[in-house]
C-alpha cells in the first residue's frame, strides 16, 4: 500500500467521522439504551432498577396497550387505501403536462409541507361545532339542524382525522405515483391508441400493471407513516372519546411521561420497533421481488 | 440520479389531449370537464390554508364568532397583535423555532456534505458497512428512542437547550441527507477531481472549491428537508424541552389551543398557524424543484 | 463537564445574537409555574408583585391537563421552576419522589402557621416534613341560575337538597326551551369531575378510594346512583351536547350564557361571575347526597419550591407574600375566593356576600382524597376515572363502566 493511498484512506475516515459520531451518539447508543431500559423499572423521578422481563410481562397484560395497537392498525387500514385511491386519481389527473397542470400539482401537494401539528390545529378548528366552518356550511344548507360534534364519537372522530390526513398526505403519494406513471414508456400508450383502446382500458391494462412496484412502495410508505401517527390524534382528539383514539406512539409517550414509567415506555418502543422493522423487511422484499 | 427532473411540479404547456380530427366538440367537453374537476379539487386543497389566513386577518371578535362569518367586515391585524403579546410573545417562540431550524440545517449540511464526499470518493476498509449502518437507521422510527434521548441529553446537560434539540433533529436527518449527498457526489464526473488532484489540491480544499458548486442542488434539497423536519416537529420538542422559555412554535400553539377557563382564542390560533405555515409554503413554492427531487430520491432509495 | 460548559457558551452566543433577548439574563428573577385554571387570578397577582419588587417573577402558564407531565419532565431534566403552584392533590407524588424542598423550618417560623388550611397542610406533609404551603383554596358547590329557577316556577331561595331534587329541577328548567338546559358538567375532564361529582358520592355515604388511598372502592351504590343520575339527565336531554367533549376548557363558560340551570363548580365562580357577568343572578348551595346531607371537595393549589431551585431565598420571600393579606385578602378575597388562612376568613369581602360564607363552610368541612397516583387515576385525560364517567354517562352504561374502572384502578394502585 502506498503512502498516498493510506493518506486517502485516512482522509476518508476523517470525512465520515463527524456524521458517524453524531449518528452513534444520538441514534445507535439510544437504540441500545432503549433495549436496556426496557429491562428496568426506570421511573422518571428516582433511580432505575433491573427488573428482567417484568415490563414485557406487564405489557402482555396491559389491555390499553393492545387496544392502542389495534386502533393504530385500524387507522392504518382505513387511511392507507383512502390515501392511495385519492392519490392515484389525482396522479391520473395531473400526469400529463397540460396547461395549468403545474398549478394543480402544486395545489394538491402544498399541504404536505405544512407541519402535522399546524394542520391538526387548523382542522380541529374547522371541525369545531361552534366556530367551525363545516358545521356552519351544513347548517346554512339546512342539511343539519344542530352543529355536529365531529370529534365526539369514535367513528366520526376517526373519519374526520382521515379526511384531514387525506388532505395532508395525498399529495405525497401522488408524487410517488407520478414518478412511476412517467416511467412507463410512452410508446405503449401509442400502440394501444392505434389498437383503439380507450382511456380506461389503457389505465386498466397498461398503467396499473406497469406500476406494481410503485404501488408497493407507495403503500408501504403510507403504512409506515400511519403506524407512527401521533400528532393528529394527540392534537385533535387527545385520545378521546373513551380513550378510543390513542395510537401506539401516543401510548408510549403517556406511559413514559404521564405515568413516569420510562422503562415500560421503552418496552413498548421495542415492540413498535420490531413491528416497523418487519414492515421495512416486507418493503424490501416486495420491491426486490419485482426486479425479477 | 433519478428521473425526477421532469417531475417538478411546474410542467411544460401542452394541450390536454391530442385532438383526433373531427371530434372538436367532444374534445371541448372533455377539456371543460377536466378543468372543472381539477379547479374544484385544487380549491378544496387550498381552502383550509386560505380560510385560516383570512380568519387570522379578521378582527378578533369576528374570528371568535359562532357561527363563523364567511367574510370579514374589515381586515385587521388585531389577532397578530394579540399573538405578539401571548405568554412570552410570539417573537420569542418564532426565534426558538427559527434558531433550532437554522442550527439543524447548518449542521445537517456540513455533516452530510463531509460524509457524502467521504463515502463517495474515498475507499477505506468498512466503508460500505458504515454507510449501511447510517442508512439502516432510516428503518428505525425515531419515536422509539426518545426515552433514552431524554436521559442522554440530561446526562450531557443539553436538556432544555436549543442546541440539544437541534443535534437530535440533525441526527434524524442524517441518514437521508448522507444518502442524498453521496448520490450527488457520485454524479460528479471523476475527471474534474483528477485534474484538481494533479494540481496538488488537498481534499478539503477540493471539496470546498471544486466539488461544492457541483453538488449545490443536492445540498439545497438536504437543507430544505432539514428545515421542514425541524420547524414542524412536535413529539421530540414536547419531550426534550420543558423550559417554557425554550418552547418551539408547534408546542406553543398546542398550549394556546388548550385554552384557559375562558374559551380558546381562535383568531390568535389562526394567526399562529398562519405564521407557522408561511415559511414552509414560501420555501416550497420557491424551491419546489429541489424538494420534489429529494422526495423522489428518498422514496426510491 | 467541559463539553457542557462549551455547549452552554455556544448556546449563550447563539442566544445573545437573538433579536428577542431573553429576560432570563436577569439574576434576580424567579420562575413561577401555575396551571391554566389559575391564570385568571394569578396574572394580576404576579403583576402586583412585579410592580412593587426588584426581584421579578416570570410566570408560566401550563395547560391544566399537562401539568404533571410537564412539571415531572422538567424536574427530571433539572429544568424545574423556582416556585410552583400545584394542585394540592399532586403534592404527595412529588414530595415522595424527593423533588420538593423541605420547608419545615420556614413554616414553623411563620406566626400564622396554625391558621393555614388543614387540607393543604396534610397533603403537603410527608414523613414528618412539610413540603408545601397553601396557595389558593377552592371548594366545590352547586352553582345555580336564580333567574331560570324563577322562570321555571322553582323557588330561587330554596335550591335542591337532594339529588332527586336536582334532577327534577333540571327537567323543569330544560322545559323552558330556547336552548336552556337544566344541568352542565365538563364530560371530558377528569379533574373537573373529581371536584364536582365525587361530593354527591361522599354525601350519599360512598367513596372512590379507601381512607388511606391504597384501595379502590368504586363498586358502591352511592357512585352507581350518582352516575345513573348523570346518565339519565344526559339521555333526557337535560345537558347540552357540548358537555361530552368539554375537556375542562369550558368548565364554567356555558353558565355565562345564562342558559344553564345548575352545575357543579367552585368558589372561584362567585368572583368571576360578579365581575364578568353581573347580569346573571346566581346562587350557590352545597352539593347534596341522595337523601340529603352535603359534601365538598376541599381543593385548590399548594405552593412549593422544587428541590433544584437556585433562588430558594427569593422564592420563599415570594411565597410568604402570597400568604399575606396583600394577596389573600386584597387579591383573592376581593376577587371572590376564599383565603387559605383561617384568621382571614372573616374579611370585609366575605361579609358583603352571603354566598362566600357557603363556600367557606364547604371548604372547612370539605374532603380531599390522598394518593400518590392521583394524576394517573383521576386527572389524566386518558385515565380510568374519566373513561368510567364517559362510558357511564355517554356510553355503554353505568355497571360495565364501573367494572372496567375498578380493574384499571386496581392495576394502577397495585404498582
Amino acid at each position: 500500500m502506498t503512502l498516498l493511498t493510506r493518506q486517502r484512506q485516512l482522509a476518508g475516515y476523517w470525512f465520515i467521522l463527524p456524521c458517524l459520531t453524531v449518528t452513534t451518539l444520538f441514534f445507535i447508543v439510544p437504540l441500545f439504551m432503549t433495549v436496556w431500559m426496557s429491562f428496568n423499572h426506570w421511573p422518571l423521578l428516582g433511580h432505575p432498577e433491573f427488573s428482567g422481563f417484568s415490563n414485557y410481562v406487564d405489557l402482555l397484560q396491559d389491555s390499553s396497550f393492545w387496544a392502542s395497537l389495534w386502533f393504530t392498525v385500524k387507522y392504518t387500514l382505513v387511511v392507507t387505501p383512502a390515501i392511495f385511491i385519492l392519490a392515484f386519481a389525482l396522479a391520473l389527473l395531473v400526469h400529463r403536462g397540460v396547461r395549468f397542470v403545474g398549478f394543480f400539482r402544486t395545489a394538491f401537494f402544498l399541504p404536505v409541507v405544512i407541519g402535522m401539528t399546524a394542520a391538526s390545529l387548523l382542522w380541529t378548528w374547522m371541525f369545531n361545532d361552534q366556530v367551525g366552518i363545516f358545521s356552519a356550511i351544513l347548517m346554512d344548507l339546512h342539511l343539519i339542524d344542530e352543529p355536529v360534534q365531529w370529534l365526539a364519537e369514535t367513528n366520526s372522530a376517526l373519519g374526520s382525522i382521515v379526511v384531514m390526513v387525506l388532505w395532508k398526505a395525498a399529495g405525497f403519494t401522488m408524487v410517488i405515483l407520478l414518478v412511476g406513471m412517467q416511467a412507463i414508456p410512452q410508446d405503449l400508450y401509442e400502440a394501444a391508441n392505434l389498437d383503439g383502446a380507450g382511456r380506461w382500458q389503457q389505465i386498466r391494462y397498461i398503467t396499473i400493471p406497469m406500476m406494481r412496484r410503485t404501488f408497493a412502495l407507495a403503500l408501504i410508505m403510507s403504512v409506515i407513516g400511519s403506524f407512527l401517527a401521533f400528532e393528529q390524534f394527540y392534537v385533535m382528539t387527545r385520545g378521546g372519546p373513551f380513550n378510543s383514539t390513542i395510537t401506539v406512539v401516543h401510548w408510549i409517550y403517556r406511559a413514559s411521561f404521564t405515568y413516569f414509567k420510562l422503562g415500560y415506555g421503552a418496552a413498548m418502543s421495542v415492540v413498535l420497533l420490531l413491528i416497523l422493522l418487519a414492515l421495512s423487511v416486507l418493503q424490501m422484499y416486495l420491491l426486490r421481488e419485482d426486479h425479477d | 440520479m433519478t428521473n425526477s427532473v421532469h417531475i417538478a411540479l411546474e410542467a411544460p404547456v401542452l394541450p390536454v389531449d391530442a385532438v383526433p380530427s373531427g371530434k372538436v366538440l367532444r374534445h371541448r367537453l372533455v377539456n371543460t370537464a377536466y378543468y372543472t374537476v381539477c379547479t374544484v379539487l385544487a380549491l378544496m386543497f387550498l381552502f383550509p390554508i386560505a380560510w385560516s389566513c383570512l380568519t387570522a386577518l379578521e378582527p378578533a371578535s369576528e374570528a371568535m364568532a359562532s357561527p363563523p362569518h364567511y367574510w370579514p367586515s374589515r381586515f385587521s391585524l388585531e389577532n397578530f397583535i394579540n399573538l405578539a403579546q401571548y405568554s412570552q410573545g410570539i417573537g420569542h417562540y418564532l426565534w426558538n423555532s427559527a434558531s433550532i431550524a437554522l442550527m439543524t440545517v447548518s449542521a445537517t449540511a456540513v455533516l452530510s456534505t463531509l460524509g457524502g464526499y467521504g463515502f463517495s470518493r474515498f475507499r477505506f476498509p468498512g466503508r460500505d458497512l458504515i454507510f449501511m449502518l447510517i442508512l439502516s437507521t432510516l428503518m428505525i422510527p425515531f419515536q422509539s428512542i426518545l426515552n433514552p434521548l431524554f436521559i442522554l441529553l440530561r446526562a450531557m446537560h443539553l436538556q432544555d437547550t436549543k442546541v440539544g434539540l437541534a443535534l437530535v433533529y440533525t441526527t434524524f436527518q442524517l441518514p437521508f441527507s448522507v444518502f442524498m449527498m453521496r448520490n450527488a457526489f457520485d454524479a460528479v464526473p471523476r475527471e474534474i477531481e483528477e485534474a484538481a488532484v494533479l494540481d496538488g489540491c488537498r481534499p478539503l480544499t477540493m471539496l470546498r472549491l471544486v466539488m461544492l458548486p457541483l453538488v449545490g442542488p443536492g445540498l439545497v434539497t438536504v437543507c430544505l428537508f432539514a428545515f421542514f423536519g425541524s420547524w414542524n416537529e412536535l413529539l421530540a420538542a414536547l419531550i426534550l424541552i420543558s423550559d417554557a422559555r425554550q418552547f418551539t412554535l408547534p408546542v406553543m400553539l398546542l398550549n394556546a389551543q388548550s385554552g384557559q377557563l375562558g374559551a380558546v382564542n381562535w383568531g390568535l390560533m389562526q394567526a399562529g398557524i398562519t405564521l407557522s405555515i408561511l415559511p414552509c409554503a414560501a420555501l416550497f413554492l420557491l424551491l419546489q424543484r429541489y424538494y420534489i427531487h429529494g422526495l423522489v430520491a428518498g422514496a426510491v432509495k | 463537564m467541559k463539553i457542557s460548559a462549551f455547549v452552554k457558551r455556544l448556546a449563550g452566543v447563539v442566544g445573545a445574537s437573538a433579536l428577542v433577548v431573553s429576560s432570563s439574563a436577569h439574576a434576580e428573577e424567579i420562575s413561577f409555574w401555575v396551571r391554566a385554571a389559575d391564570q385568571a387570578f394569578v396574572e394580576p397577582m404576579v403583576k402586583a408583585w412585579n410592580d412593587k419588587h426588584a426581584t421579578k417573577v416570570a410566570l408560566t402558564v401550563i395547560p391544566s391537563d399537562d401539568f404533571v407531565t410537564k412539571f415531572g419532565t422538567a424536574v427530571a431534566g433539572g429544568a424545574a421552576p423556582d416556585v410552583v403552584a400545584i394542585d394540592l392533590i399532586f403534592v404527595p407524588a412529588f414530595a415522595q419522589a424527593g423533588q420538593l424542598s423541605d420547608l419545615s423550618a420556614e413554616v414553623k417560623a411563620l406566626p400564622y402557621a396554625k391558621e393555614l388550611s388543614p387540607s393543604h397542610m396534610r397533603l403537603g406533609a410527608y414523613n414528618g416534613k412539610q413540603y408545601s404551603v397553601p396557595f389558593s383554596a377552592e371548594s366545590s358547590i352547586l352553582l345555580y341560575n336564580k333567574q331560570l329557577f324563577k322562570r321555571a316556577g322553582l323557588n330561587p331561595d330554596a335550591p335542591p337538597k337532594t339529588m332527586a331534587e336536582i334532577q327534577a329541577a333540571a327537567k323543569k328548567i330544560t322545559a323552558l326551551g330556547g336552548g336552556v338546559k337544566g344541568f352542565y358538567f365538563s364530560g371530558a375532564c377528569g379533574g373537573c369531575n373529581i371536584f364536582t361529582l365525587t361530593p354527591y358520592v361522599w354525601a350519599s355515604g360512598g367513596d372512590v378510594l379507601s381512607a388511606d388511598g391504597k384501595k379502590e372502592t368504586l363498586d358502591n351504590p352511592a357512585l352507581r346512583n350518582t352516575l345513573t343520575m348523570y346518565r339519565q339527565m344526559w339521555t333526557d336531554g337535560l345537558i347540552p351536547g357540548g358537555a361530552k367533549t368539554d375537556n375542562g376548557s369550558n368548565f364554567i363558560n356555558p353558565f355565562f350564557t345564562g342558559k344553564i340551570g345548575m352545575m357543579g363548580s367552585g368558589a372561584f365562580s362567585i368572583g368571576l361571575l360578579k365581575k364578568e357577568h353581573p347580569e346573571i343572578d346566581f346562587g350557590v348551595t352545597p352539593l347534596p347526597g341522595a337523601k340529603g346531607g352535603s359534601a365538598s371537595f376541599a381543593g385548590g393549589d399548594s405552593i412549593a419550591i422544587p428541590a433544584t431551585s437556585k433562588n430558594k431565598k427569593a422564592a420563599w420571600e415570594f411565597i410568604t407574600w402570597c400568604l399575606s393579606s396583600d394577596v389573600q385578602i386584597d387579591q383573592f378575597a376581593k376577587g371572590g375566593s376564599i383565603p387559605v388562612r383561617a384568621d382571614f376568613a372573616n374579611n370585609t369581602y366575605a361579609k358583603q356576600d352571603a354566598r362566600v360564607g357557603i363556600v367557606s363552610a364547604a371548604m372547612q368541612s370539605g374532603r380531599t382524597p390522598y394518593s400518590p397516583y392521583f394524576n394517573q387515576l383521576f386527572n389524566d385525560p386518558n385515565g380510568p376515572w374519566l373513561a368510567m364517567i364517559q362510558e357511564a354517562v355517554f356510553g355503554k352504561g353505568v355497571d360495565p363502566a364501573i367494572k372496567d374502572a375498578q380493574g384499571r384502578f386496581k392495576q394502577i394502585l397495585g404498582n
